[in-house]
């Protein structure tokens, strides 16, 4: 039987009725249209549906939507406003680290969060940080360095 | 500095805004009003009879429209090479593999079309079946294709100059053996896909595809309709490897079922699915047998390899040729044998993934290399160097190397690596290794045989003169193609990026055979290129005439006129241009006449400006059969240094770093170019170091997910040092050539002489698993000790 | 993919929880993070009616000190874990085994009662709960009962949990001092792993002499649950700490105590190899630190 889900997402007020099995991803995704969160495998080891819930991040499709009434929710959408693109966005599209872009919500999401709750990660803290998001096509590489570009010790100067 | 004003710069990608953002729209993003939901019934046997399917339960169940069978769908056999179709939509006598599509359903929601498949009633006679080349080929085997006996799928035997007199010169002979193990693409995005059909009889598929074009025929084949009516859209794609290059059945069966039904219907693969569906890189077994002179000079090489084909052909044609051809380069190699065979047997078919076929042998042939460096003395370095081909060299069967930056790329790791430093004196537990690779850039023919171009494109100018307008049938799949087709545009009509803007990725816009066998750059930046500079032409054209300036004495650079002589006197011009922009903001004041202005006047003399561009390649390579696989314009070459730390007690491998360089002509991107080259090493080192795909006894993929098929992690991920190395491609645009495929080459086997290095052990199959390496190591002490 | 139909309860006190899972018995499941049981469900490998969640319930999502005792409730996420003060200071093996579950994701939902719960013989956490000597703190329509964790687990997914009982958390004696404990896993790759083997090592080091006065050593993924490496251990106890010794017990633990399979993960002979590498570097690791102390 459906149930109202009372949430926050993005800072818009939700009310919704959803059925008991459907998933937090799957609720955002297709009764939402908030599509920027990802399914890459719908069991929790790719990383692309991440989001974060009450200030963790989290695999959306491994959450039951019911799990999620009177949380506060951020996705990829919530980043970027009318005055343009989050600065990590911005960095992940300067250092070219999004190349076929399906990771790429879920990645951020990730990176956003390591970096709002330490705003200057060391390399494995960030290798660390990012390991539930798998990314088959960069390698990481220049993932890592978006990243890193945007720790407070690396800010208004060059990395590397 | 770059002679160039767009490409050969570091741009950051036109598509990356929109997926930073997530606003990037992916097939499973979308949906149509009224869609119905589709699943299909999977075989779960891995070789059986069909004896009946009752389909009346399913149908009869609440909100099931249809549910379809190869009675309804005819058997129409398709396939990847024409000579090769095997395929059909649905199973209908016998099903070969768990997983071969037997049904599809239609229904209100994914729910009622799952639970409907769930009723859908099928009897299975049980046969042997067969999970091995070993098992396959023995005498008295299950067959699983009549046509084809003793289950070989295809056979291929080359001998070119004479092998058996090559080796009486030679004073070093190495004969080794290796195999790998059956990979999965793992791209992150499952295969999806909506079709409609409008009332006028178009059928229109969005899908998770790297070939619009191919899927387009192959559905218009299946399905008898004109390949007209068949428009393909490929939205933005995450990712395939090469395992997305063919028409799929979820992609026919959901094609049916939208025009049976006359409503759209979505589609998705599971996770589960995408590793049942398999078509990616094969499992080899190799022996390889190279001889060389004790000065280090190579002289034959003989070659047999059996792969490990699955059930159906799909890409395997091409794949046991490029996999013996690829092995005549990038060393000067006058002798060379190949026998090859590909086996079918009861497992999802393999096809074409990054490094088509030939991935494995590099990794043979490059260990061996060091093996007779070692025997000889000479720093295995200076042995590649030695016997590097030199640009405009062809090899033994006819590949002309029109451009070859291979020992530049050599120096360039030697370099960057601190090789000379560091080879011959790593402490224990650690080592160095190198290789070298090389890869076509695009196929030299299209799949079917066809004198089709192989890329179109379109470039049209806004009537205010401000923009260009890109529409190419290309497949952006992640790899930066959008990007570089619009830098491409940019150069040749002289613009900058920013006024370009492109669409892609769609039938309706011309044809382009797609983004595999790294094409796209070569070939549809060929025809980008021509529709460029048809575009220039035609607005110098009239400006020719209204300036009465002859037509070769202007330009068009960064946005503006330019004027080889003195500049006429364009104040007419000008002021006509303000006239007809009253109102608007944009009027001109530089100083120079702007493309603007001349691209509206154009469009005032003319009407719409429009460039068209085409390509296809002069015709390739030699006379014997297989001739063609090999076959390219140009070719890239890339160089790996790897340094790794291997753990003793455990066989843990630790990769301490990468350095790659790779030649891949004049950068269109440079941004991509890296990108391609870590994305390959990371697909590298997945490969070497832990990806396999697992059956049990059944024929059941056993790590159907990506918890247990182990792709590269951030955890995992070297440093990697990417050097771009140029060299000027004459047969490619602005000399680029590719970088896609290339850079996986040298990954594998640099690994290996890398752990060979450390441990003193060679590797003979993949993955190098903590186990494998282990009881590698404890072999060897056995040995020494004993 | 997608979940089959069920019911959904969140409980708020453990009253209630019983309460539920003694109406719908054997037709409802409980659930802590859901990272293991959500994907069980979309796979059809486990059925339920009704799900029972229990992150409702505040007190199972405390750790809590008292006295020379820590009590970890059930829900107590990786995350919480590894961050958890108490855990980094005195419990150093668990916090290396919660911070290597899964990933970074998996581990802020996935708990130490799931983890428990699931019985895997590879669960991270299970050999560093046994040579903490961890307490199940079991509750039930019959009342509270609480084992020793080392004996809870039955076999594969199997445990000693009563129909209609909730694992409600762990109760872990405090180690006093000259102790050290750590704890190593082995997989193929570096993060989301499922372990090839693990193992655990727990020693008190006697101050007077410098000899090991106790050693408790846990393996994992080497039987049809985790095992106490009891012949290991006896190797150890009233010995100096050294590389001798702690290669002698790593061929103990391999030859004695343990009983590996092949699977697809990897073969008896290499877990067994392995089981002797990983305990002699615990140990090393282990005495290091009990002597630093």
């Amino acid at each position: 039987m459906k149930k109202i889900v009372t949430l926050t997402i993005n800072k818009e007020h939700y009310e919704v009725a959803v059925e008991p099995n459907r998933t937090l991803a799957d609720l955002l995704r297709y009764d939402l249209g908030l599509t920027g969160t990802k399914k890459g495998c719908d069991t929790g080891d790719c990383g692309a549906c991440t989001v974060v819930l009450d200030g963790d991040v989290v695999n959306s499709c491994l959450v039951l939507a019911l799990q999620a009434d009177n949380t506060t929710i951020e996705t990829i959408e919530g980043l970027s406003n009318e005055d343009g693109l989050h600065p990590l966005q911005e960095a992940f599209v300067e250092k070219g680290a999004i190349q076929c872009g399906f990771c790429t919500p879920g990645m951020i999401m990730s990176a956003k969060n390591l970096l709002d709750k330490n705003g200057n990660p060391s390399d494995t803290e960030i290798r660390e940080g990012l390991s539930g998001n798998l990314c088959r096509c960069t390698g990481y590489t220049k993932i890592f360095e978006a990243v890193s570009s945007q720790c407070s010790d690396n800010q208004g100067g060059s990395n590397e | 500095m770059s002679k160039f004003d767009v490409i050969n710069s570091y741009a950051p990608r036109i598509d990356c805004p929109d997926k930073a953002t997530g606003k990037a729209i992916f097939t499973d993003d979308l949906s149509k009003p009224g869609m119905l939901y589709g699943a299909m019934l999977q075989s779960p046997h891995a070789h059986a009879k069909i004896l009946s399917i009752d389909t009346s339960k399913a149908k009869a169940l609440e909100g099931v429209k249809a549910v379809i069978t190869s009675k309804e769908t005819g058997s129409v056999k398709y396939g990847v090479s024409p000579a090769r179709y095997d395929e059909t939509m649905f199973a209908t006598d016998k099903v070969r593999y768990v997983g071969d599509e037997i049904a599809a359903v239609a229904a209100t929601s994914l729910e009622i079309a799952l639970n409907a498949v769930a009723l859908i009633q099928v009897e299975y006679e049980v046969l042997p079946a067969v999970l091995t080349v070993e098992d396959a080929m023995k005498e008295g085997a299950p067959q699983l294709h009549e046509a084809f006996t003793n289950n070989l799928c295809a056979e291929v035997h080359q001998e070119f100059g004479n092998v058996e007199e090559g080796f009486k010169q030679c004073d070093i002979i190495k004969t080794t053996t290796m195999k790998n193990k059956r990979q999965d693409g793992a791209f992150i995005e499952m295969q999806a896909c909506i079709a409609e059909y409008d009332r006028r009889g178009t059928l229109t598929l969005t899908t998770s595809t790297q070939v619009p074009h191919y899927v387009q025929r192959t559905v218009a084949m299946v399905l008898g309709m004109d390949v007209g009516k068949v428009r393909v859209i490929k939205p933005y794609v995450g990712a395939g490897f090469g395992i997305k290059a063919a028409a799929n059945h979820q992609e026919l069966a959901c094609c049916f079922l939208a025009r049976m039904l006359k409503k759209p219907v979505k589609m998705n693969y599971t996770r589960e699915q995408v590793f049942m569906y398999g078509r990616a890189r094969h499992q080899f077994s190799h022996t390889i047998t190279t001889g060389a002179k004790k000065d280090g000079t190579l002289v034959a090489l003989k070659h047999e390899c059996y792969l490990d084909g699955g059930a159906y052909t799909s890409f395997g044609i091409a794949t046991v040729y490029y996999t013996g051809s690829l092995l005549a380069g990038p060393y000067k190699l006058p002798n060379m044998s190949y026998d090859g065979y590909r086996v079918y047997n009861n497992k999802p078919a393999c096809g074409a993934q990054r490094g088509h076929g030939a991935v494995i042998a590099r990794a043979v042939f490059e260990q061996q290399m060091d093996m007779i460096a070692e025997e000889i003395g000479m720093d295995p370095l200076e042995l590649r160097i030695k016997n590097m081909m030199n640009t405009g060299d062809t090899t033994c069967n006819d590949l002309n190397m029109s451009s070859f930056g291979m020992s530049e790329c050599i120096e360039a790791v030697r370099d960057g690596s601190g090789w000379d430093k560091k080879k011959g004196n790593m402490p224990k537990g650690k080592g160095i290794g190198m290789a070298c690779g090389f890869f076509v850039s695009g196929a030299g023919f299209p799949i079917y045989r066809s004198d089709t171009f192989h890329g179109t494109v379109i470039v049209k100018l806004t009537e205010d003169g401000g923009t260009a307008l890109v529409y190419t049938a290309s497949a952006e799949i992640g790899q930066g193609s959008d990007t570089a087709f619009a830098m491409i545009v940019g150069e040749a009509l002289g613009i900058p990026l920013e006024n370009v803007r492109l669409a892609s990725g769609d039938t309706d816009m011309g044809v382009d055979l797609g983004a595999y066998s790294s094409r796209q750059t070569l070939m549809t930046g060929h025809a980008a290129k021509e529709a460029g500079e048809h575009a220039k032409q035609q607005v110098l054209e009239v400006l020719a005439e209204q300036l009465d300036t002859p037509l070769e004495d202007m330009d068009i650079k960064n946005g503006c006129i330019e004027f080889k002589n003195q500049t006429p006197d364009f104040s007419a011009l000008r002021t006509r241009y303000i006239k007809e922009h009253r109102g608007w903001t944009d009027n001109p004041e530089s100083e120079k006449l702007t493309f603007k202005e001349a691209s509206r006047i154009a469009f005032l003399e003319k009407g719409s400006i429009v460039g068209t561009g085409k390509y296809r390649p002069h015709w390739l390579g030699g006379k014997f059969k297989g001739a063609a696989v090999g076959t390219s314009p140009a070719y890239g070459c890339s160089a790996q240094v790897a340094e790794v730390t291997v753990d003793m007690e455990t066989g843990q491998i630790t990769i301490d770093n990468i350095v790659d360089a790779h030649d891949c002509g004049k950068a269109i991107n440079r941004n991509s170019v890296e990108g391609q080259m870590q994305g390959s090493i990371s697909m590298g080192i997945g490969e070497t170091m832990h990806e396999e795909v697992i059956f049990n006894d059944k024929g059941q993929v056993l790590n159907s997910d990506l918890a247990e098929y182990k792709i590269v992690t951030a955890m995992d991920m070297p440093p990697v040092k990417a050097i771009v190395v140029e060299s000027d491609e004459p047969n490619g645009p602005y000399g680029a050539k590719e970088v896609g495929e290339g850079a996986i080459m040298p990954t594998i086997p640099a690994i290996l002489n890398a752990v060979y290095d450390a441990t003193g052990v060679r590797m003979n199959e993949l993955p190098l698993t903590p186990e494998r390496v282990y009881t590698a190591i404890q072999a060897y002490k056995e040995r020494s000790n004993a | 993919m997608l979940l089959p139909k069920f019911e959904f309860y969140e409980p708020t006190s453990i009253q209630e929880a019983i309460d539920l899972k003694k109406k719908y018995r054997g037709k409802a499941k409980l659930m802590a993070g859901g990272t293991d049981l959500l994907v069980h469900l979309k796979k059809k490998l486990v059925t339920a009616d009704h799900l029972i969640s229990l992150a409702k319930i505040k007190e199972l999502s405390q750790v809590q000190q008292a006295g020379d005792t820590l009590k970890i409730g059930t829900c107590v996420t990786m995350s919480q874990l590894s961050k958890s003060a108490v855990i980094q200071e005195k419990f150093g093996a668990i916090k290396t085994a919660s911070d290597n579950l899964g990933t970074h994701l998996i581990r802020n939902r996935a708990t130490l009662g799931g983890n428990v719960c699931n019985a895997s013989p590879a669960g991270e956490a299970l050999p560093s709960l046994i040579v903490y000597q961890a307490q199940v703190r079991l509750q039930g329509p019959e009342g509270k009962r609480k084992i020793p964790v080392e004996s809870f687990f039955k076999g594969p997914g199997k445990t000693d949990i009563h129909e209609g009982e909730i694992l409600v958390g762990f109760q872990l004696p405090l180690p006093e001092k000259n102790y050290g404990a750590h704890y190593l896993q082995l997989g193929k790759r570096k993060s989301s792993e499922i372990n090839v083997v693990n193992v655990a090592a727990f020693v008190e080091i006697n101050p007077a002499d410098q000899t090991v006065k106790t050693a408790r050593i846990a393996l994992g993924s080497v039987a049809a649950t985790p095992i106490r490496s009891f012949h290991a251990e006896d190797v150890l106890t009233n010995k100096a700490p050294g590389e001798a010794v702690f290669y002698e017990a790593g061929e103990a633990a391999r030859h004695k105590d343990c009983q590996p399979i092949d699977d697809f993960r990897g073969t008896a002979a290499y877990r067994r190899a392995m089981i002797g590498v990983l305990t002699k570097r615990t140990l090393e690791t282990a005495c290091k630190l009990a002597m630093a102390q």
